[in-house]
């Protein structure tokens, strides 16, 4: 037996895109155990969403939970407070909430490609995905009105509605991505430098996956099919819009990046459907009642399920809210993942994890 | 190979990046940008104070009771909850202009919370003010019904004492 030596990644780090901190018990290069440590961003949201903020203005706080998937916090708790409210939102705000998530998928999942890229030591496909990936962000900010803060789904609908002209640019756009998606799917799959850094590392087995509670395109990765728009149809009408469920079975960095991917084309054509057969209605639901009882919703956030849960009192503000992150229930799983791996292939491993402690710590 | 001779080609295509202070950035026409306030329309319901998420506007009141609006662009989110409660339309609007930085001479924090604060005890006086002068005339209501009632019973009564 070697001699055994501790290496910290974080909380700062130049590969790292978020305060983690990942200790490493090293074994001639060789991870044999790692200790994560998450909670270094805690701001205390969910607390002031019960005391400061009243129940309307909690959807722009916990937006606020995260730059990446704003839309799905926003959009969650919406859903879990038109369940404490009891009211039906509008069939066209459906839509357009099912639209915005999945624009936000695509500038997620685009972004997080582009870390592994860069965390795997090809800076030119990082700029290249990057490159790819500014269309979505003026796309969003057409439909929004902003790059990052989305602020567009409200309890009760959406804030705003689709133009004409921006549908027909999404179109347009869209369109023009799909021959850069099959390029960037030709490098992802088939560069030779990236597998030797891709291929093999950072593997989760189905059964750990099952076991550990993965979420997310790190479960699908390793085949196991779990994806909360495939399981829930009463909020949000995915199945209507063509989702299909992506699923890979080695369970390595790469498959975590074709995984990544292939949901894009369905992304795209979610979208396409969604522009194409966009219902006409009213986009709000206006309502007097103040929220009460208790609610939870489930949502496919672009990192994995996102899960809500609400009480109300009949008051202004809300009694308890409380929000599960996807990447809070991968972290034990990011622990194990590493453990067999070399030291040096950490950082694109944890890229691919695609960590979001901002959501995690709140 | 494919990829390296892709990135020589690189080297005589044209940069997709923009030289943003030289040149203008993609804005869409809806933009979410500055709040505008028409002082004419509003009919001081307070309700867009009410609603904002991170507390950009308050009214202030003076002891005559105008109310004057004040915005912290700083503060502001531009989620335009303010303009969806707004009752009046046209009175509070979105405008598609970005805010401008804030200076250090603005003191947009410090200042702001200093304004906040006495925005809303300027409204506190006016209404201990207007409970007082309330509580004034109703004071002197009670008091000339009182005397009024007197004056009737003084003028009714040597009938009763004639009588």
């Amino acid at each position: 037996m070697g001699r055994q030596y501790e290496i910290p990644i974080g909380a700062q780090h130049i590969s790292l895109l978020e305060p983690l901190h990942f200790k490493f018990t090293t074994e001639n290069e060789k991870i044999v155990k790692t200790d994560a440590n998450v909670y270094y961003v805690h701001r205390g949201i969910e607390q002031a969403c019960c005391s400061k903020f009243k129940f309307r203005q909690v959807s722009f706080v916990v937006g606020r939970v995260c730059g990446l998937c704003s839309i799905s916090h926003t959009t969650a708790y919406s859903q879990v407070a038109e369940k404490l409210l009891k009211i039906e939102i509008p069939l066209r705000a459906k839509y357009l909430r099912m639209l915005v998530i999945e624009l936000d998928r695509i500038h997620s999942h685009l972004l997080c490609l582009s870390h592994v890229a860069e965390n795997s030591g090809f800076e030119a496909l990082f700029m290249k995905t990057m490159q790819y990936r500014e269309f979505s962000m003026e796309l969003l900010e057409a439909v929004c009105g902003n790059r990052i803060q989305y602020d567009f789904s409200i309890v009760g609908g959406v804030a705003r509605d689709l133009k004409p002209q921006v549908a027909q640019s999404i179109m347009e756009r869209l369109k023009k991505f799909v021959p850069q998606l099959d390029e960037l799917m030709d490098i992802y799959k088939n560069n030779w430098t990236l597998s030797l850094k891709n291929k093999g590392a950072g593997a989760i087995t189905k059964e750990d996956a099952m076991r550990l509670n993965v979420v997310g395109p790190f479960a699908r990765a390793a085949g196991l099919a779990v994806d909360v728009r495939n399981e829930t149809e009463d909020l949000l009408p995915w199945k209507e819009v063509g989702f299909e469920m992506v699923t890979e079975t080695t369970g390595d960095v790469y498959a975590r990046n074709i995984v990544r991917l292939r949901e894009l084309y369905v992304s795209i054509r979610i979208i396409e459907n969604i522009i194409n057969g966009l219902p006409e209605s009213a986009l709000i639901t206006e309502t007097k009642a103040f929220p009460d009882g208790e609610a939870t919703v489930r949502l496919e956030a672009p990192r994995g399920e996102l899960f809500y849960y609400a009480k109300g009192n009949k008051t202004q503000v809300l009694e308890r809210l409380k929000i599960k992150a996807p990447t809070f229930s991968n972290v034990a799983a990011m622990t194990e993942a590493f453990t067999g791996n070399e030291y040096g292939s950490a950082p694109a491993i944890i890229a691919s994890y695609d960590p979001c402690l901002s959501c995690t710590a709140r | 190979m494919k990829t390296f001779l892709k990135t020589i080609g690189n080297v005589f295509k044209k940069p997709v990046t923009t030289k943003y202070p030289f040149e203008k950035t993609f804005i869409p026409d809806d933009y979410r940008g500055l709040i505008g306030f028409d002082e004419n329309l509003c009919i001081w319901c307070r309700r867009c104070e009410m609603v904002c998420p991170p507390g950009a506007i308050v009214f202030s009141q003076d002891m005559e009771g105008k109310q004057t609006y004040h915005f912290n662009r700083a503060v502001c989110i531009y989620c335009g909850e303010c303009v969806r409660a707004c009752p009046k339309e046209g009175a509070i609007f979105q405008t598609a202009e970005p805010a401008p930085c804030a200076l250090k001479a603005e003191n947009i924090n410090n200042g702001w919370n200093k304004l906040y604060t006495d925005a809303l005890a300027s409204r506190e006086l006016y209404a201990a003010e207007k409970k007082r002068k309330a509580a004034e005339k109703a004071a002197a209501d009670k008091m000339a019904a009182a005397k009024k009632e007197e004056e009737n019973k003084t003028g009714i009564d040597p009938d009763i004492i004639a009588g």
